[in-house]
């Protein structure tokens, strides 16, 4: 376990060190307070009720949720992947006392972490300001459950990104394949709507589910089943690409 | 078949002792590239507290070797074995007190020199602040240990190299081309800290260079490796007895052996 807790805590460390995350945290606050002061003056001055208190925490995850979200994790992905690799750091790593499937999973763990800090500041953040907008706070548990909800596809993209990362020479091709697959997959979504939810970029909104009158269990727990298929289909791919590469 | 008994015991105790005398164990150890150059049934044993000197031109696979005996690459055949325990089978275990450069020193360049040696230090329990410092002032990085690695002189990044190979007070240093980069002063002190290390602390190293002069000066046995082929093994005061000087043993065993 120790090998596994030093990577992992040297991951978070690195991450926390990057530029990238700066600018995360700063495009982060900046596109909550945009979209705070867009449904203030729409819903006070323009006479259109944009969304209610309840609803903003909401509404900024599902902009950010197709957005900077992935965004930011596909950054986090490319550069402890194919970044790693491609300026020799990963050496650094690989010659310690970890075997690569602590190091690879090591890393995953990391990523994980970066998703849940990112989530719960968004949230923390869309919370306080919807306080600002309604003078109140409602739903909250809801709100909760959404943001922890929306984890698990920003997890599933996160994987695709790092097995991209894995078959990958440069940074620039990961991040090129990376979107290119993230926008081929919710086209496909739109063309072909009887097979939308076997994409898993159609459950980056699952979290509606729980948010009507009638919870459909039996349908969260099919998304959540799908989800959890490509998470173990990508986990194990990764890792085999991983174990192989040499340096 | 007490004698018997006590016979097998013995010779298991034989076994056990000539493995803890034997740091390193390379035994069949090959790897082919696809351009079909690389290494062939390479074997060598490094007894604990020598200084092995791998010597080589450029493309003779020392590297490749290096990379094989660290997990960085994968043999086709043969296995490596550092302080008894197999790098392809108990990885872990063998490169637990292990230290080492692999071609260029490579630290995160948005990171200071203590926070990469930090990084490395996370991997042993025995290393604290102070061990760190110890390090950094022992490679003359101490003063320079706030400032960002992308900073850095080619020099003192192979300086923090060796300063993180040495972090964790490891048994063997495996150390490729270490003495890349570094202006006189800081050879003539790393050849020190190296022979100190195996004199006093009976500390094995494994160093790869194309530097004859400086195999001659620090190692204590001398392996050749060519076209991917490992030469002739044999100790540094041997090889002195019988030749003028290191850089005659190397041409005349290339001569010999090398071009046919």
């Amino acid at each position: 376990m120790e090998p596994l807790k030093a990577v992992y805590i040297n991951e978070l460390f690195k991450i926390s060190k990057k530029k990238k995350i700066k600018a995360a945290l700063i495009f982060s606050i900046l596109s909550v307070i945009v979209a705070a002061i867009a449904v203030y003056f729409l819903n006070n001055f323009a006479g259109i009720r944009i969304t209610g208190s309840s609803d903003f925490s909401i509404m900024v995850l599902t902009v950010l949720s197709y957005t900077l979200f992935p965004l930011f994790t596909a950054f986090i992905c490319i550069d402890m992947f194919a970044g790693e690799f491609a300026d020799d750091t990963i050496k650094f790593t690989l010659t310690g006392p970890a075997p690569r499937f602590k190091v690879f999973s090591g890393k995953i763990l990391a990523i994980a972490g970066f998703i849940i800090v990112n989530l719960i500041f968004v949230m923390i953040l869309s919370l306080i300001i919807s306080i600002f907008i309604n003078g109140n706070m409602t739903n909250v548990l809801k709100i909760l459950l959404a943001y922890i909800m929306e984890f698990f596809p920003q997890l599933i993209f996160a994987l695709t990104v790092v097995f991209i990362s894995n078959i990958t020479r440069g940074t620039t091709s990961a991040f090129m394949l990376s979107i290119l697959i993230f926008l081929l997959f919710n086209g496909l979504g739109f063309i072909f709507p009887s097979y939308k939810s076997l994409f898993f970029t159609s459950a980056f909104d699952w979290y509606t589910l729980i948010l009507g009158g009638y919870i459909n269990f039996s349908k969260i727990l099919r998304v959540f089943l799908i989800l959890l298929g490509y998470g173990i289909m990508l986990y194990t791919a990764s890792y085999y690409l991983f174990e192989k590469k040499e340096v | 078949m007490q004698a018997q008994g006590l016979g097998l015991c013995a010779s298991k105790q034989f076994f056990k002792e000539d493995m803890l005398d034997k740091a390193i164990v390379i035994e069949n150890l090959s790897k082919t590239y696809k351009n079909s150059r690389g290494i062939q049934d390479i074997n060598l044993e490094i007894q604990r507290g020598e200084i092995f000197g791998f010597l080589g031109p450029n493309g003779s696979g020392k590297s490749t070797t290096m990379k094989v005996m660290v997990g960085l690459m994968k043999a086709d055949k043969g296995d490596v074995r550092i302080n008894g325990y197999s790098i392809s089978k108990d990885y872990e275990q063998a490169m637990k007190r292990v230290g080492c450069i692999i071609e260029n020193v490579a630290p995160f360049p948005y990171l200071t020199a203590y926070e990469n040696m930090k990084l490395c230090g996370r991997f042993h329990e025995n290393v604290d602040e102070g061990r760190i410092d110890e390090c950094l002032d022992i490679t003359g990085l101490l003063k320079y240990k706030n400032e960002k690695i992308k900073n850095y002189s080619l020099g003192m990044k192979q300086r923090i190299g060796i300063a993180m190979a040495i972090l964790s007070n490891p048994e063997v240093l495996i150390l490729d081309e270490p003495l890349n980069g570094l202006d006189v002063k800081a050879m003539v002190e790393m050849r020190k800290l190296f022979l100190n290390l195996s004199n006093q602390h009976k500390k094995t190293f494994f160093i790869s260079s194309h530097l004859i002069h400086d195999i001659e000066l620090t190692c204590s046995k001398v392996g050749i490796l060519y076209d991917g082929k490992l030469l002739g093994v044999d100790s540094t005061q041997n090889i002195l007895k019988n030749y003028s000087s290191l850089e005659n043993y190397y041409l005349s065993e290339v001569d010999l052996n090398g071009a046919s």
